[in-house]
């Protein structure tokens, strides 16, 4: 598997909680919390891995890593039901159009962290 | 021990980045394509010929970021235009930072077209911004009418389709109809262009190049 994306995306999430903690005046990480999208292409398995990997030496070094999957939800632009969908079947359950209006899936977020 | 919520998104870096390099490039009125395939679908192949038809009416620059030919920016070299390499350094996708290396030492006041070859890669690239005008996705016939669907986002979101190798069609059971149907149903307002980059004998190129150059006036008569 190749891990370098998930890699980088870590590298993102260890600038902006670093960045963050500064700004509250922590000098480490305790807990923190992701929410990641079913359709964002980041595999949570991969991306606890990478997690693991990158943060030593940093301030997150003993933080736990919690994920919260999103799961993925479309709107039908012809009768505004929203749905969850799949990769791989995107049909509005009431009209059966193709349903090209995703309202929730892609989000690679942080949410929360707890330090000291 | 305090909870803080920071609710940002992860790529926020990469956008903010990417919204300078954006700014830069359209002070300069350059035209930007973001060309993404899976690896081998032929994206070289069509930035050559593209060159050959237009480099003698517009100033084009490359950025290759494709690692899977090591020798895809002598490719391009060897075609008289400006390129420079990003060391992906086995990297997934581009992204703002690596954009705004490489935009660095291109001379910038002397290009109308941009092309950023992305890596190989039909799923990640489709997440990164680059600051581009387009995204242009190929895919090529010998890889199967079902990727559109596999990996939507990249077709989503592209303007344009390139349907490559189209040489070899009767050679694959590519259904082009299905992929027609698929693609409409994605991405209603993407416009497909079929082709083929054998040597000597290519197909839908010019086509594909007067496309393009519309395109650039376009942007110039807006701005
Ligand atoms: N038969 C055929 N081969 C092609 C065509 N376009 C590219 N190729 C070949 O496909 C291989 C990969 O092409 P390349 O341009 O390097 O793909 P890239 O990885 O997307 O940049 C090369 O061997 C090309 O010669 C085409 O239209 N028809
Ligand atoms: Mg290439
Ligand atoms: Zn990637
Ligand atoms: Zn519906």
């Amino acid at each position: 598997m190749n891990l370098m994306h998930e890699v980088s995306i870590i590298q993102s999430v260890i600038d902006i909680v670093t960045k963050q903690a500064l700004e509250n005046n922590l000098t480490k990480i305790n807990n923190l919390s992701l929410r990641i999208g079913e359709l964002s292409g980041v595999m949570p398995e991969s991306l606890e891995f990478a997690f693991d990997s990158c943060i030593k030496g940093t301030m997150l070094e003993e933080s736990t890593l919690n994920i919260e999957i999103v799961s993925a939800l479309g709107e039908c632009k012809d009768c505004n039901l929203e749905f969850p969908i799949e990769h791989f079947n995107k049909l509005c359950p009431s009209c059966n159009k193709f349903c090209t209006n995703i309202i929730r899936g892609y989000e690679l977020n942080i949410n929360t962290i707890e330090g000291d | 021990m305090s909870e803080i919520k920071v609710v940002a998104n992860i790529l926020h870096t990469n956008e903010e980045i990417t919204s300078q390099n954006k700014r830069l490039l359209n002070e300069k009125g350059i035209y930007v394509i973001n060309l993404m395939s899976s690896p081998g679908s032929g994206k070289t192949s069509l930035l050559e010929k593209i060159i050959t038809k237009l480099k003698d009416k517009i100033r084009i620059a490359v950025i290759e970021g494709d690692l899977y030919t090591t020798k895809d920016a002598e490719r391009i070299e060897a075609q008289g235009v400006p390129v420079v390499q990003i060391n992906t350094g086995g990297a997934c996708h581009l992204d703002g930072k690596m954009i705004k290396g490489a935009l660095d030492s291109l001379n910038l006041d002397n290009v109308d077209l941009l092309v950023i070859e992305n890596v190989g890669n039909l799923v990640c690239p489709a997440a990164f911004e680059l600051g581009e005008d387009i995204k242009i996705t190929v895919l090529s016939t010998t890889e199967g009418n079902d990727k559109p669907l596999k990996y939507p986002r990249m077709f989503e979101n592209s303007g344009a389709i390139i349907l490559n190798k189209m040489d070899l069609l009767e050679l694959t059971n590519f259904d082009k109809a299905e992929f027609y149907k698929d693609i409409n149903s994605l991405n209603a307002l993407a416009t497909i262009f079929e082709t083929s980059c054998v040597r000597d004998q290519d197909q839908g190129i010019d086509v594909l190049c007067t496309w393009l150059r519309q395109q650039i006036q376009f942007m110039k008569h807006e701005s």
